[in-house]
């Protein structure tokens, strides 16, 4: 079953710098779904924190994507690099509470490659569940 | 800067368990420097706590604050109004702060959610280094600023031991000999005449002999 289908909610993180038009790309989506999709544009992916992933998970969202510029693209150098650390130790946090490591997912976008928003949404929503609905939200 | 570690939440969630309201109570100071008790390690820990909690169908409330620092009274009376609220409080203190702060509420339950490590140095954007045992009777002076009770792994006062290799220690080749780093450091000062002096062993009743140390200072008093 895809997330769509299966009524996740996904909390999206991702760099502004990789959609210059991510303003309006994003609204057709948060009109479509409401807050069961949720964007936060970043400066660059490297501003991520546990602390942001956290707070998504606990305001119920059941998989948090955070989207970064591609290996060796970032604007301010490290930024993916650092990105992907701090999803690994929240990884492990949550982990200590016996939620999947999973609901959490770096995507590195593909180089050369421009992407819009609200395509890529679209694409996750298509996916196939790999968690169900989280027993934070759902309890 | 004193150093610590967040325990595992399993040791955590077995001191919590029997209480419904919980205070979470970080430090700004030494253990927010070192990334395991400041406003952002308290959130993580808080907002841990109150997910475990709703995955399990527990209903527990939690509130997270952080004093600028745990181990000084002036700060401790910031949670005046909010303490009795409580059933309990995890610390993210030093065991210093959790200390101080249970002899301001002596009927407040209060536990600890970080080991307490070592007296260090930010070495690196996250790496920290011990480098000081507090021992009450510093040498740094004489050995150029590189303690050998701490860093030298077999707290030699009369060094080197003669097994580093290539500048590294034998017992973990990981980290730089300490004599090493004294003698190259006096060298270049020019003052390798201060290690013509033996030392004899440490005073270490100047650390633990009389149990825990004070200092009083009659001009602080007020």
């Amino acid at each position: 079953m895809d997330q769509k289908s299966a009524g996740l909610n996904l909390t999206i993180f991702f760099c502004q710098q990789s959609d210059p038009d991510q303003d309006a790309n994003r609204r057709s989506i948060e009109k479509e779904f409401g807050s069961r999709v949720r964007f936060f544009p970043l400066p660059c992916g490297g501003r991520i924190d546990s602390l942001h992933i956290m707070r998504a998970l606990e305001s119920g969202a059941d998989k948090v994507y955070v989207v970064t510029c591609p290996e060796g693209a970032c604007r301010y150098r490290e930024g993916n690099t650092r990105a992907q650390k701090r999803i690994a130790y929240t990884q492990k946090l949550i982990e200590e509470i016996n939620l999947e490591g999973e609901r959490i997912e770096l995507i590195t976008l593909p180089a050369g490659k421009p992407i819009a928003i609200d395509e890529l949404a679209r694409e996750l929503l298509a996916r196939e569940a790999s968690v169900g609905p989280s027993p934070v939200r759902v309890r | 800067m004193i150093t610590a570690e967040r325990k595992p939440i399993s040791e955590i969630k077995e001191m919590i368990a029997p209480y419904r309201k919980i205070l979470v109570v970080g430090c700004g100071s030494c253990v927010a420097e070192c990334a395991s008790g400041g406003e952002k390690e308290t959130g993580l820990l808080a907002s841990a706590i109150r997910m475990d909690a709703k995955s399990s169908g527990k209903d527990i409330e939690v509130r997270e604050m952080t004093l600028d620092r745990q181990c000084v009274y002036e700060f401790i009376d910031q949670l005046n109004d909010v303490i009795a609220d409580y059933d309990i409080v995890l610390s993210l203190g030093c065991g210093a702060g959790v200390q101080a702060v249970a002899e301001v509420f002596p009927k407040v339950h209060i536990v600890p959610a970080l080991n307490t490590t070592f007296i260090g140095q930010t070495k690196e954007a996250g790496l920290w280094i011990e480098n000081c045992r507090g021992c009450g009777d510093c040498k740094l002076g004489v050995f150029a600023a590189v303690c050998p009770v701490t860093r030298c792994a077999k707290g030699l006062f009369n060094g080197p031991c003669g097994g580093s290799k290539s500048d590294r220690c034998e017992v973990d080749p990981d980290v730089p000999c300490a004599w090493q780093q004294i003698v190259s450091r006096l060298q270049d000062r020019g003052r390798l005449d201060l290690l013509r002096k033996v030392h004899p062993p440490a005073d270490w009743s100047k650390q633990q002999g009389k149990g825990p140390r004070k200092i009083y200072r009659e001009d602080q008093r007020s």
